[in-house]
């Protein structure tokens, strides 16, 4: 146990039957970081979990911890701690059963189990429901309780599997800004799983994006969100996602590449290059999506001001911001 | 849409009616005719049965019989019971995980459950046979001489619950099912905390199947004192020295061979009541550890 909880993934592979679910995954994360991992549901990222709990084995590859390789460790002697993403309480147990668990099987006092227990509780906010039993609880309560579990281990590495993935919008706000506090207080290196952008791009020091069993990119999140690699993380990340256009196209550029632009970087201009019709508007309050069709069928989404004074079948014109245009080889998907 | 609402229940009823019909005229009935019966001479040959007060309950108290039925019936429940739940508990969480062959092994601790009763005995007179039986033919593998399996008391007991051990399949089934309900993630976040597969058997895996085990329990009871007449009336007629005369052979042999059919009636009464209080004794006990929230 202990340690600083410095991780790396080397050339990791693992497959479940006749689906790979990684794919030579190479990623580090630094001691103390709090790196999230996103990608699309089925690319493989619970799986890295998996993996560096330890509770999958790996086909190829390697896990170290703090430069050791962890291959025959167990789960139990790994210091980490995972959060699932259904928290998977014991439910036959109370709040305060659930989070002596572990210390009673490690073999801790009870009274010591206990007062641990209740100083995690009150961290938590969850002081008050220690009686309860996880079905007698909202989904915000289990989640706090399933992260009082994980404190409990005091562990060098917390795993978190999309822990607000079962929390509605609110909450999940709240709960996003909590889970930085107590990052920020414990400094333990965390790798947060999420599908969420907001997450990604809120949450982490940094971000891997996880794509088919492969890490497409890592690195900050608005150096991420700024320079994609790649096609598939320039449409992953960002909502709306952003324009991509064959080359010689609505955005210019020559054949052989494939050109971006981000939804806000497109501005409604009279004097625009671009001529468009309006298809949709999708008002959203602080701001506005606009669906447009270029003459050539070139579909391109415009985020605008909260009341861009069109509608559907208007005619407009588009500038796309020249220094926001992203240039992809075409073949590849990379970035030129 | 109007009478919607009224016909309903109705339709409830309806469905209800054949089952609710043939409880009433098979089993709450005669159930009602045997509390009568019990306080009259009735034979079970003549139709003039009179009533005769408590004469047969004057009897009841002071039958030597009884109390060695009785004895021989709660012996069997708090032998039989711990080990046919233990066997089914025990094989279905071995079996539970699939793996291959795993199918065939599941099979093979049904198979006995499908086996008729007095098949099953016949089988066992033959296993349990002193003489050529493979039961002593194992024992003696390890230099031990064997047993008279059915002429002594004891063994003759045991004999029955070893029988008894194998028609499990009901209980194991149940067990595997709701063992496979259990949630995957709930093991691994106790692997992770240091919980190893004893220490998941009792932190786990037992509290939550505890409400499916004391339903087993309940019914095995029930079950338990009833099913044992079937291997007593074929392995050993209720001998030797009435080890095996459970309250069903001993209802069987008065109503039937005796012709003392009221008396039989009073008598299962006694088993009914015997049942009874074992059930709440159980559930009482269990009440202490909240299974049944």
């Amino acid at each position: 146990m202990g340690g600083r909880g410095e991780i790396r993934l080397a050339e990791l592979t693992k497959s479940y039957g006749r689906t790979t679910a990684l794919d030579g995954v190479d990623l580090e994360v630094r001691a103390g970081e709090l790196l999230t991992l996103v990608g699309p549901s089925g690319s493989g990222k619970s799986t890295v979990l998996r993996l560096i709990a330890g509770l999958d084995r790996p086909d190829r590859g390697r896990v170290l911890v703090d430069g050791q390789d962890v291959a025959r460790v167990p789960p139990h002697r790994r210091a980490v701690a995972m959060v699932f993403q259904d928290y998977a309480l014991y439910p036959h147990l109370t709040v305060l059963g659930n989070l002596t668990f572990g210390l009673r099987v490690r073999r801790v006092p009870r009274a010591e189990a206990d007062r641990r227990a209740r100083a995690a509780a009150d961290r938590l906010g969850i002081a008050e429901l220690l009686d309860r039993h996880p079905d007698e609880m909202s989904g915000g309560q289990r989640q706090r309780v399933a992260l009082a579990r994980a404190l409990l281990r005091e562990p060098s590495v917390y795993l978190l599997d999309e822990p607000l993935a079962s929390l509605d919008a609110p909450l999940r706000f709240a709960t996003r800004a909590d889970l930085l506090a107590l990052h920020r207080d414990l400094g333990t290196t965390t790798v947060h799983v999420t599908h969420d952008q907001a997450e990604a791009m809120t949450l982490g020091d940094r971000v891997a994006v996880l794509h088919q069993g492969r890490v497409r990119q890592v690195g900050p999140p608005q150096q991420v969100y700024d320079e994609p690699a790649d096609t598939v993380v320039a449409a992953f990340l960002g909502s709306p996602p952003m324009n991509l256009v064959p080359g010689g196209g609505v955005l210019g550029g020559a054949a052989g590449l494939t050109l971006g632009v981000r939804p806000e970087d497109l501005a409604l201009d009279p004097a625009g290059p671009i001529e468009a019709t309006v298809e949709a508007v999708e008002a959203l309050g602080s701001e506005a999506v606009l669906l447009t069709r270029c003459a050539d069928g070139t579909r391109l989404t415009v985020r605008t001001g909260p009341r861009p004074g069109v509608r559907p079948g208007d005619p407009v014109r588009l500038r796309p911001d020249p220094d926001r245009i992203h240039r992809f080889d075409a073949a590849t998907g990379r970035r030129r | 849409m109007t009478g919607g609402r009224n016909r309903r229940p109705l339709t409830g009823w309806a469905f209800l009616a054949p089952y609710a019909v043939a409880v009433a005229l098979l089993v709450a009935l005669p159930a009602l005719l045997n509390v009568g019966y019990a306080f009259t001479d009735h034979t079970g040959l003549t139709r003039d049965p009179r009533f005769v007060g408590l004469a047969n309950v004057r009897r009841l108290l002071d039958d030597p019989f009884l109390l060695d039925s009785l004895r021989a019936s709660l012996l069997h429940v708090a032998l039989a019971v711990p080990v046919r739940l233990l066997a089914a508990v025990g094989l279905a969480l071995l079996l539970a995980a699939p793996r291959p062959g795993g199918r065939w092994f599941r099979v093979a601790v049904y198979l006995p459950t499908v086996v008729p009763d007095v098949a099953l005995a016949v089988l066992f007179l033959w296993v349990l046979n002193p003489l050529y039986g493979p039961l002593n033919q194992l024992l003696g593998l390890f230099g031990h001489p064997g047993f008279t399996w059915l002429a002594d008391p004891t063994t003759a007991r045991l004999a029955v619950v070893l029988m008894l051990a194998f028609p499990i399949g009901e209980g194991f089934v149940v067990v595997l099912a709701a063992r496979r309900l259990l949630d995957g993630r709930l093991y691994e976040a106790a692997a992770l905390e240091g919980c190893g597969p004893f220490g998941q058997l009792r932190r786990l895996t037992l509290p939550l199947l505890a409400p499916v085990l004391v339903l087993l329990a309940v019914r095995d009871t029930i079950l338990t004192l009833q099913v044992n007449f079937v291997p007593a009336y074929v392995l050993t007629d209720g001998r030797p020295a009435n080890a095996t005369l459970y309250l069903p052979v001993y209802i069987f042999d008065q109503a039937f061979e005796f012709s003392g059919f009221a008396y039989g009636a009073l008598i299962s009464m006694v088993l009914m009541a015997v049942t009874g209080v074992i059930i709440t004794g159980l559930l009482l006990m269990v009440r202490r550890w909240r299974v049944l929230r």
